[in-house]
């Protein structure tokens, strides 16, 4: 009778720590929502057209979002800077490098709630392809941070 | 009289030497009393600011909390514009570190806010000639204020000066310390 008792206490409290623990997840979840598949992004005018490139980028990384060319018709909205230093004399002399340097960010945010779900930033000390490289890298982890 | 001739001018320049001694020792303890230390504020409690801000030690920056203040987790926060789209980083940073707060867009829907200036100085050619370096000089500082009371609950400066990843290296290291009075 008191190993039945014990026993039955013992499931309570693991049940309680799941539930618990779920609703943790839960809460959590709300500032790190995934995007859905299939969702209609608008992607905002950005620094010397990088918003141009991130278009290119989703397409050719095959990212499952649609891109809406309004803010109206669209669920999510991306929007960043980006910052380009060609090399210098300096740098190609004594370094040796002829490769840009690169840095972009951006933020995707759920233009109904107003949150943002996801962002991310790249820094390319010598990008090979200038600012192809780091629109092609936003999108790449772009594609990771939407639901399969 | 040719002795005489001689020690006149070695007189001269011992005057000169001995004038621009003093008068260099005394530039230099003028600055000296005039640059603000870190030692001397730390030391010399009538030195510190009148307000709630305390420092606190940290590894490569200038950490401030008023009071211990802390922010609830999940608060809603709205970064604001900041020079050179710093605030997209701070973002990307916040999300990189997983502080538990909730960026909003919308200023209104916030109960925080974070506002702040950033500044990136470029390696030129005399850096990378001596140093051999050609990362950037990263700057930063923020505060984040309660938008109900109007308080300012916590400040943060970080001064990188060979940043390997520039803005992104600021931002997560804004975001690491925002981290630090986030409660859950």
């Amino acid at each position: 009778m008191y190993n039945k008792r014990r026993v039955a206490t013992i499931l309570v409290a693991l049940v309680l720590s799941v539930v618990l623990a779920e609703a943790d997840d839960a809460k959590h979840q709300a500032t790190s929502s995934k995007i859905p598949k299939g969702a209609k992004v608008f992607i905002a005018p950005m620094p010397d057209g990088f918003d141009t490139y991130l278009k290119d980028a989703i397409k050719k990384k095959k990212v499952p979002v649609e891109t809406a060319t309004s803010r109206d018709q669209a669920d999510y909205e991306i929007t960043g800077t980006s910052e380009t230093q060609k090399a210098g004399t300096a740098k190609k002399l004594i370094m040796g490098n002829w490769h840009s340097r690169e840095e972009a960010s951006i933020t995707v945010s759920n233009i109904k709630s107003g949150e943002v779900v996801w962002a991310y930033s790249v820094h390319q000390e010598a990008s090979t392809h200038g600012k192809r490289s780091s629109a092609e890298a936003c999108a790449k982890h772009l594609k990771d941070a939407i639901e399969k | 009289m040719q002795s005489k001739i001689r020690v006149v001018p070695l007189l001269l320049a011992t005057l000169i030497v001995d004038f621009s001694c003093s008068s260099l020792l005394a530039l230099a303890q003028t600055s000296s009393e005039n640059k603000p230390s870190q030692d001397q504020s730390k030391s010399d409690p009538a030195a510190t600011p009148s307000s709630d801000l305390k420092p606190t030690a940290s590894d490569e920056g200038q950490l401030a909390t008023v009071n211990n203040a802390k922010i609830p987790a999940y608060a809603k926060v709205y970064v604001a514009p900041m020079p050179a789209g710093f605030e997209n980083y701070l973002i990307a940073g916040l999300r990189n570190k997983k502080v538990p707060l909730t960026v909003v867009v919308d200023r209104a829907k916030a109960e925080y806010e974070i506002s702040g200036v950033s500044e990136s100085d470029k390696a030129g050619w005399a850096k990378m000639l001596f140093m051999g370096s050609q990362q950037s000089n990263e700057l930063a500082s923020i505060k984040v204020s309660d938008l109900r009371t109007g308080a300012i609950v916590f400040g943060y400066s970080v001064h990188k000066g060979n940043s390997v990843r520039g803005k992104q290296s600021a931002g997560e290291a804004c975001a690491k310390h925002i981290k630090q009075i986030v409660v859950d």
